[in-house]
């Protein structure tokens, strides 16, 4: 589409228009949340002039911090898709990275998480597994599961648990886009979550993009890992280490796209900013056994593919 | 003590005109007839008599297997529904119920009007019901059965049960053929007789259901129910059907329990809410709380969301005529003084959340990961429901320091059951595949890691268990599996097969 200087300026009209609705238009539950604010005996929780929390968790990455003001918003929902139900380990491991850095270094007991895992994820893609929390940095004994049938039951839950001022975090799991949870739902779990100032984590097992109140959108894939270090810090080749995430910015306030690949080291609990430099050289992870890349003749995803695909060959252009 | 019984002839009623109405069930390898309706009575059928003879007696009669689970039915709720009369209800046989009114009979004015109410209600819900009230159990049993209607004192219990046949007094029938034998008809003639002889001739069983009747020996019922430690109840003038309705009086009767359990100094752990429906069904509903409660709001809370979830479940009907809400476990509540921290706070609005959740979606809806001693890597977590983690906790503390896990690669997502995987070019015979197919699409591994070797635990599995080979595998595109193969090469015939167990980060 040819940008004239009229329809982007309409864009930005509406994009203006968005961000109000979304982040501004609330003067009753703002009002509610800066009077509780300054009434209790709770911690100030500064609200700058955008009308958003200033309370950010840094993800000491500087290119995502830029993207996100600051670092994610600790009150309010934030949406991780990930593409493909074979991806959702990639899309997990982001979001407890998320969590156990939000959690920082509360002692054990207080504060739980609570992971809301509706219907079939657990079926689909696995059940969160106990000693691979326990490996990724994450302490199970602060952890509450539930896994009700329907989303409405999730969303039920979800929003009794923003309305307690108990959790570090809340990770709700679903499955694709279920009609259930459209915008309304997501604008009301928002909104819950800004005025309890808890986060909530979206986690969207093989979902498409989709309109919704999250302030932020990742798109998050897997990467190849780093390696094992060794001691004379080279890496062992061949070997599988820290998790590497590839995520991509779908949707932030600044407009800019932006895909990083993310390191997660669970010994330190945190992330680290891979310069694809030394991970573009993926090349050299070949297989020891190298197979030609021929799509499987039989028994394939969808039958045949498209017409026209050249195999083996660069983009033309 | 009051004493109903009754027989199942109640399926008979409002048919003016109709033929005899019989149950049969096999008997000692014969039909025989097990009960039978009034009609049958007057048509000169017996209880007991075998089928075919009624039939050549009355060819007309209706015959109707018995089911005696259907009468139990029956009965239980007929318990139900004389909880409103006194907690301690008791059945008796298959058809009988006892109920210890001791205590209770000032609140329905006195025992007259007591055994009127109840057998003119249970009459109106369509049951024939006698009942008797005496000072012993044994005489209300036999009081029911041959002279129902009557209140004895515990004074006139030889003389009521004097003129009563032998079989009043709950004896086998062999015993009471004996006794017949030998001239003795009634319980009068049995009462004025040396005992030691008695005792010696027809066993010891005469003399003791003799004295249970006379009131001399305890006989003690076992309630059908456990008793509330504390209860408060509503009688309705008018029925209510409302759900409000309902969770107004509810949160009254939570208001005049609280009295009570600060005196105590406890509050409740596990509520009970009880609903008479008109109609004589009982609804039970059950709420539990993570930490003992008095708060009247509270409870009415958890019975809101509690009669949400059930809804559809709950039939009101005609409405509901009484109220009662019990505590059924108690614990000690500490008050806790308020401080400006709000960490307490803290701890009791997780509570609240649990409670809201347990109350909706029942009690395994909220669960956490608990580590259990073992190695294989399905049964080294489990999920355990929210409401025993507090145990649970105290008692790891107690039985063992936490150790810490050792440093092993374990998935963050674990399939509860290991998908099959199509595992192509294996490095023989340990390695690691060099693609598979999972899900029907076809993966390039890339690296792998591995093999993990996890033996089976033959004192669960058995000794034949399969030893696992675990290979954490990336590939081409970075995501990260963890396969193993079943089994190692060699060790069976037929070649071992692969699985997807996990994913990882």
């Amino acid at each position: 589409m040819v940008q004239t200087p009229m329809t982007r300026e309409r864009l930005f009209a509406l994009r203006e228009t968005i961000a109000q609705m979304e982040n501004e238009n609330v003067p009753g539950l703002l009002k509610a949340a800066r009077k509780g604010a300054a009434t209790g005996f709770e911690q100030k929780i500064g609200v700058d002039d955008a009308g958003v929390s200033s309370h950010v968790l840094p993800l000491g990455i500087a290119a995502l911090d830029d993207i996100l003001q600051g670092g994610l918003p600790l009150g309010g929902l934030t949406e991780i898709r990930a593409a493909e139900t074979r991806d959702t380990g990639a899309a997990m491991g982001f979001v407890l990275g998320l969590a156990v850095l939000c959690r920082g270094d509360q002692a054990p007991g207080s504060s739980p998480i609570l992971w809301i895992g509706q219907g079939m994820t657990g079926a689909e893609a696995g059940a969160p597994y106990g000693r691979g929390l326990q490996a990724y940095g994450l302490d199970i004994g602060c952890c509450i599961f539930s896994s009700p049938r329907t989303i409405a039951d999730a969303l039920w839950i979800a929003e009794a648990a923003l309305s307690v001022p108990v959790f570090t975090a809340i990770i709700l799991e679903v499955r694709g886009n279920p009609a259930q949870f459209g915008l309304n739902e997501s604008r009301r779990l928002h909104m819950r979550a800004r005025t309890g100032n808890v986060p909530i984590f979206l986690l969207r097992q093989a979902g498409e993009e989709e309109a919704s109140s999250a302030l932020f959108r990742f798109l998050v894939a897997p990467a190849p890992a780093a390696g094992r270090p060794l001691p004379d810090e080279s890496m062992l080749a061949g070997s599988i280490g820290n998790p590497v995430f590839r995520v991509a910015v779908e949707k932030s306030r600044t407009f800019a796209p932006l895909e990083l690949l993310m390191e997660w080291s669970s010994h330190a609990r945190r992330f680290r900013h891979l310069i694809p430099e030394t991970t573009a050289s993926s090349a050299k992870f070949q297989p020891t056994y190298s197979v030609a890349e021929f799509p499987a003749s039989a028994g394939g995803p969808d039958g045949a593919d498209e017409m026209g695909r050249v195999m083996a060959f660069q983009k033309a252009s | 003590m009051a004493r109903t019984k009754w027989g199942v002839s109640w399926l008979s009623r409002k048919r003016p005109d109709h033929p005899p109405l019989v149950f049969v069930d096999r008997i000692q390898n014969a039909m025989r007839i097990v009960a039978l309706d009034i009609c049958g009575e007057k048509a000169g059928l017996k209880r007991g008599q075998g089928l075919a003879e009624a039939r050549a007696m009355r060819p007309g009669i209706e015959i109707i297997a018995a089911d005696p689970a259907a009468d139990k039915g029956l009965l239980t709720s007929l318990a139900d529904w004389c909880d409103r009369y006194t907690p301690l209800v008791a059945m008796d046989g298959a058809n009988g119920l006892y109920l210890d009114i001791s205590g209770c009979v000032h609140l329905h004015g006195s025992e007259k009007s007591l055994l009127t109410d109840i057998l003119s209600r249970l009459f109106r819900l369509g049951i024939e019901v006698r009942g008797a009230i005496s000072s012993s159990a044994g005489l209300s049993w036999a009081m029911a059965r041959y002279r129902p209607g009557e209140i004895i004192g515990h004074q006139e219990a030889e003389q009521a049960l004097s003129p009563l046949p032998l079989a009043a007094l709950r004896l086998p029938l062999e015993t009471i053929e004996t006794l017949a034998r030998v001239g003795l008809k009634t319980v009068g003639d049995l009462i004025h007789l040396p005992r030691a002889p008695l005792a010696r001739r027809f066993g010891p069983s005469v003399l003791l259901r003799l004295d249970q009747a006379l009131g001399f020996e305890d006989e003690p019922l076992s309630p059908r129910l456990p008793v509330a430690s504390l209860s408060a109840e509503r009688r309705l003038a008018s029925p209510i059907q409302d759900e409000d309705d309902i969770l107004g009086l509810t949160l009254q009767l939570a208001k005049s329990l609280r009295q009570s359990l600060e005196e105590r100094e406890e509050g409740g752990r596990l509520f009970e809410l009880v609903l008479f429906r008109v109609d004589g069904k009982v609804f039970r509903i059950r709420a539990a709380t993570s930490a003992a409660s008095k708060n009247p709001e509270r409870i009415a809370a958890l019975y809101r969301e509690r009669l949400q979830a059930i809804h559809d479940d709950l039939d009101a009907g005609y409405g509901f005529e009484i109220l009662r809400l019990s505590v059924l476990k108690t614990e000690r509540y500490v008050a806790i003084q308020e401080d400006f921290s709000g960490k307490s706070d803290q701890a009791r609005s997780l509570s609240a959340f649990a409670d809201r959740v347990l109350a909706r979606f029942g009690p395994e809806s909220l669960s956490m990961l608990v580590l259990q001693e073992s190695h294989v890597p399905e049964r080294a977590t489990a999920f355990a429901p929210i409401a025993d983690i507090a145990e649970l906790a105290v008692q790891q503390r107690l039985d063992r320091p936490v150790v810490a896990a050792p440093p092993s690669v374990r998935p963050l997502r674990l399939f509860r059951h290991p998908e099959r995987v199509d595992a192509i070019a294996t490095e023989l015979p340990e390695g690691a595949p060099a693609s598979f197919k999972w899900r029907k699409i076809l993966y390039q591994v890339a690296r792998a890691e591995g093999p993990e070797r996890i033996a089976g635990e033959w004192w669960i599995d058995g000794e034949d268990a399969l030893t696992r080979d675990y290979f954490r595998i990336e590939d081409a595109d970075g995501r990260r599996f963890w396969l193993f193969r079943d089994g190692l090469y060699g060790q069976t015939v037929a070649s071992p097969q692969w699985f997807l167990h996990g994913i990882f980060a």
